[in-house]
């Protein structure tokens, strides 16, 4: 019995030179790993163009009906993303999100990753709701080119639609 | 048609001779797929995807019959090569395999090869999940292509066709079915090819682009993503949309659609199949002209007048305030100082609900379902008594049957005729077009008359005359036709041919085909109705003397101004009838009565629900402008709403549920597809709810009637319905549960979810066809009168004939904020050039119009297709008052070249 109180003592006593396991929260934060699925981001190509193209793939793919693409046609004067098509409102409810990373395999372009921000807590539910441009990254933090469907660069006039009589 | 037995795969299956090898395939449950072929166009076996092994039994050389082999079964002799299957007719003992190594690879290399240059841009592409394309290549085509990605053929996109139509050319996989839709189906040939090989493209070949009234179609029996409309480009993708069924309200077909939303915003307009009203197309008017109820000029709170201001107020105010006032106006001058105009566009309840309101609550017969402007025709009764009868369906006209359709433009009246009478044409029915100058449908027409301007009567006269000579005899109750019989013989065939400009062999030809009739449908429009009510009496008399009236399928239809006039003129909305074309001993005044009594205060308060006439009226407007009390029910603030004393913001038909009925009197059900705009309400409910307010005072002066109470309770529009259904003749059993039926299965001649396969995007049809009233003369319930008219006094000598040409893109309030408001014209006079040329007027010199009523001064523009003698105005048109120059109708004027 007393043996037994002194074994006890004895594992505190060991952990008592230990370095603790505790972490100081949110002083202190922990490293994530590379695949954690965490608050999406709305990714650039390098030229700083977003990659979105609002298919809303995402949308359609999300089982937790989270995501709200409205498209729109770009301006070609004044592009937004490469090709015809933009997503004018992009929006995640992140209280119905469940992190499943589905929307981020959906996505034809990668424009939208789940990455390492996990810290998502909110004082009323519309706040829940993240916009297009609270998740786009920016301009200057854009990577890769675009793919060549997206360019315009190899595309041949078209005779005019509409000929003489 | 004789039929054939053939096998399928191993089925074997009797199909109508004639069929070819993918409809009899589809009839067998086995899926040939396709591209270019259609099943409403002629096959041309371009796209090569059905391809097919087939068959047929070898003959012997010397008998001719079938060889047989050893076990009695006929040898088949299999055709070297694969066959196109749209092209192939089927013929008796045909074997037709679709599943063989051999067409699987050919089909295999059909789609990888055109997917060579298709750029699998489907996440931006407005066909994505809903392309046969995508379909096509998941089910039959290969899983990988042999062909380099980066040697891919790319172009500039994309390719504005016209306004409403964009061609993107590197998805185009060149079927041709969008040229041939125009060619064959829509006779507006404006589309065709253009350069070779790789660089072969769609090109418009018309000035203004692609000119067609039915171009949108295009874009639904496109196979791929080549062919997008700039009115939903990019606006939505396809499965996030919520199709709500709906009828069309701005023609009286009354085609059934989709309003197709999306989180409360209307995405697109679809066509829903009905056979026996659209099939499956959808003019343009209809699928790009519903973007009015998300303008935002809408109304969304009543007004009332306070001083020279509109204010916003309740619904408890204004409602209170036009009881209050209503029921002052009729103690201090009875219910014929109140008089009730009412749109044809609203449905058959907000119609019903406001004549019992005006007629049982205020005891007033002033009521019009048209501003009363002088160019408007009489009222139409035979077009609903002679009406196309119970069952009657345009789709089943063919060989045998003839269709005339005289004085009236369908293409800009009532657009999807034109579709519908080709397809009866091309099925080999024959059309008689009647016209006083070339319209779209002549150059469709079996046989084409043109008379002169004012001729009608006698070309009608004419055939009447063949037909009783014929031996013509009536079938129907009627009377008078002595009389018709004595004014016939009395009238000599020069007099007629000389009257009416025609040919006599050409009247002759026309009274043989209708008279010689399987089924005769008579359609006739605003030119034939312009002419007088002797005109339309003739017509039914052509019907009867035909002796086709009260035939199932035989009858007229009046192509009418709005959607739903005939629901106006069946829930008697007019001042000398009774729901159901009962008249009335002691009739109310006419609209067109009702600007000069409200002058001259014999109608002190007027209700306007859906009409402007303040817009292009001078006379109405001036009425109003003095009036002591004006109610105006609408959408938008209009000219008429500005001089209101309360405005009431009316929801729109895409916010409540109700029901129209159409030209061949088909009553048909839309459905609610968003809440309505603002505090804003449906039609039916205001007066309902007006009429509660006015019997709850009735009943605290005089506690008599306890049920009056309860004859204003209506909580849904299906409610009304039921009480219409009651008690208006002919629409019994027209309830919303009876009106949600759709026919036998398979009548649609699709295979459930195998439509986008074949023949485009349109929506199957699972909420209901409607219900075809039957003909009141069916029953033997009315007598028809033969007699003629006495021809009418030649009155103005004035030269010229001034008359209103109805446009589909006119100045129709409900195009605001659609892509067709820029197709409306501006303002003209179109004249022929003869006439132009005696007074040295050429195109865009301004012209005044003198009439005994007043003058006008228009832009002229000179053009072939108006005859001599004749002056052609686009009606309603804004900013046009033509209301200021006609007498009537017709009316004759004076040419004045204007030299500024």
């Amino acid at each position: 019995m007393l043996g037994e109180l002194f074994k006890g003592l004895g594992t505190t006593l060991r952990y008592i030179f230990k370095p603790p396991v505790t972490v100081q929260y949110p002083e202190v934060k922990r490293p994530v790993r590379e695949r954690f699925r965490g608050r999406h981001e709305l990714k650039r190509f390098a030229d700083g163009k977003e990659r979105c193209i609002g298919c809303s793939l995402c949308a359609a793919a999300c089982p937790a009906d989270a995501i709200l693409v409205v498209p729109a046609e770009n301006d070609p004067a004044n592009p937004v993303s490469h090709g015809e098509r933009y997503a004018a409102v992009y929006e995640i409810n992140m209280l119905r999100c469940i992190f499943c990373g589905y929307c981020e395999d959906a996505c034809p372009t990668n424009a939208i990753v789940l990455e390492h921000q996990y810290e998502l807590s909110f004082y009323d539910r519309r706040a829940s709701i993240y916009t297009k441009e609270m998740l786009l990254v920016p301009p200057d933090k854009g990577h890769g080119d675009p793919p060549p469907i997206l360019l315009e660069l190899q595309r041949r006039p078209s005779p005019p639609a509409q000929i003489d009589l | 048609m004789a039929d054939v037995t053939i096998t399928v795969d191993g089925v074997t299956i009797t199909v109508p001779a004639g069929t070819n090898v993918v409809d009899a395939a589809r009839m067998a449950q086995i899926a040939i797929p396709v591209f270019c072929y259609h099943p409403r166009m002629k096959p041309v076996g371009m796209c090569r995807m059905c391809l097919v092994q087939i068959g047929t039994p070898k003959l012997d050389p010397a008998t001719r019959q079938p060889l047989l082999d050893e076990a009695g079964k006929p040898v088949i002799a299999m055709m070297p090569k694969l066959q196109t299957a749209c092209t192939t007719p089927v013929s008796e003992g045909m074997v037709i395999n679709t599943q063989s190594p051999e067409v699987k690879f050919a089909q295999r290399g059909v789609l990888e090869f055109l997917l060579t240059s298709h750029p699998l841009d489907c996440p931006v592409c407005d066909k994505g999940g809903e392309c046969p394309l995508q379909n096509l290549t998941m089910e039959w085509g290969p899983a990988s292509s042999r062909f380099d990605y980066t040697d891919k053929v790319h172009f500039e996109k994309p390719v504005p066709l016209g306004d409403l139509i964009l061609l993107d050319r590197e998805r185009c996989i060149l079927c041709s079915r969008c040229v041939r839709f125009q060619d064959e189906l829509a006779d507006d040939p404006v589309l065709g090819f253009d350069h070779r090989g790789r660089n072969w493209m769609i090109i418009s070949r018309s000035d203004p682009p692609f000119d067609s009234k039915f171009s949108g179609n295009t874009t639904d029996i496109c196979p791929v993503g080549a062919l997008t409309s700039s009115d939903f480009r990019f606006r939505a993708r396809v499965w996030e949309l919520t199709p709500i069924p709906a009828v069309c309200t701005l023609c009286p077909v009354g085609c059934n659609m989709t309003l197709d939303m999306r989180h409360e915003r209307l995405m697109r307009v679809m066509p829903r199949e009905n056979a026996a009203v659209n099939d499956i197309w959808l003019c343009d008017k209809g699928r790009y002209g519903h973007r009015f109820f998300e303008h935002e000029s809408r109304l969304t709170a009543p007004l009332i007048r306070r001083g020279e201001k509109l204010v916003e107020a309740s619904w408890d105010e204004a409602l209170s305030l036009v009881a209050e006032k209503l029921e002052a106006v009729q103690r201090a001058h009875g219910g014929a100082a109140i008089a009730g105009l009412a749109s044809p566009r609203l449905s058959n309840e907000d119609l019903y609900l406001f004549q019992k309101l005006f007629r049982e609550q205020l005891q007033s017969n002033n009521l019009d379902h048209l501003p009363g402007a002088p160019g408007e025709a009489p009222h139409d009764d035979l077009g609903a008594l002679l009406s196309v009868g119970k069952d009657a369906n345009l789709m089943e006209l063919g060989a045998g049957d003839v269709v005339l359709v005289l004085g009236a433009d369908p293409e800009e009246e009532a657009p999807l005729y034109v579709l519908r009478l080709r397809s009866a044409v091309q099925r080999g029915a024959q059309l008689i077009v009647a016209n006083l100058r070339p319209t779209k449908l002549e150059r469709s027409a079996t046989l084409a008359a043109r008379y002169l301007p004012g001729g009608e009567l006698a070309f009608l006269h004419g055939l009447l005359r063949e037909l009783l000579a014929a031996g013509g005899r009536v079938t129907v109750k009627s009377s008078g036709f002595d009389d018709l019989k004595r004014v016939l013989n009395d009238m000599s065939a020069e007099r007629i041919t000389e009257r009416a400009g025609v040919a006599a062999e050409t009247i002759a030809a026309a009274a043989r085909a209708l008279g010689e009739a399987r089924r005769l449908v008579i359609i006739y429009g605003a030119e034939a109705r312009s002419a007088g009510p002797a005109v339309v009496e003739a017509l039914g008399a052509l019907l009867a003397l035909s002796g086709k009236a009260g035939h199932a399928q035989s009858g007229l239809i009046a192509l009418l101004p709005g959607g739903n006039s005939r629901g106006a003129l069946d829930m008697g909305v007019r001042p000398d009838a009774r729901p159901g074309y009962a008249p009335l001993a002691r009739p109310g005044l006419a609209a067109r009565d009702l600007w000069p009594a409200l002058r001259d205060g014999r109608v002190r308060a007027v209700w306007i629900a859906g009409l402007d006439p303040a817009a292009n009226f001078p006379a109405a407007r001036a009425a109003l402008a003095e009036a002591e009390f004006v109610v105006v029910q609408d959408l938008f603030l209009t000219p008429t709403a500005h001089l209101a004393h309360v405005v009431l913001p009316a929801a729109s038909v895409a916010e409540r549920e109700g029901t129209y009925t159409n030209a061949e009197r088909r009553v048909q059900r839309t459905r609610q597809a968003r809440g309505p705009v603002g505090h804003s309400r449906p039609d039916w409910q205001i007066f309902a709810q007006v009429g509660r307010a006015l019997s709850a005072r009735a009943g605290a002066q005089a506690p008599r009637d306890t049920t009056a109470d309860d004859a204003w309770d209506y909580l849904t529009a299906a409610e009304v319905a039921a009480e219409i259904a009651e008690r208006v003749p002919g629409y019994a059993g027209v309830t919303y549960t009876a009106l949600a039926a759709t026919g036998k299965p398979g009548t649609w001649g699709r295979q459930a979810n195998e439509a986008i396969y074949y023949d485009g995007t349109n929506y199957e049809n699972t909420e209901g066809i409607g219900i075809k009233l039957p003909a009141p003369v069916e029953s033997g319930a009315v007598s028809i009168n033969l007699a003629p008219r006495p021809a009418p006094a030649p009155g103005d000598e004035r030269p010229i004939l001034l008359l209103s040409q109805p446009l589909a893109y006119g100045g129709d309030p409900l195009l605001r904020g659609s892509k067709l408001e820029q197709h409306v014209p501006a303002p003209y006079v179109a004249l022929n050039s003869a006439d132009a040329e005696r007074r040295n007027i050429h195109s865009g010199d301004l012209v005044r119009l003198d009439s005994a009523a007043g003058s006008l001064t228009l832009p002229a523009r000179v053009v072939a297709d108006v005859p001599p003698g004749v002056a052609l105005v686009p009606a309603d048109l804004p900013g046009v008052e033509l209301a200021a120059v006609q007498t009537g109708p017709r009316t004759r004027v004076h040419l004045v070249k204007l030299v500024v």
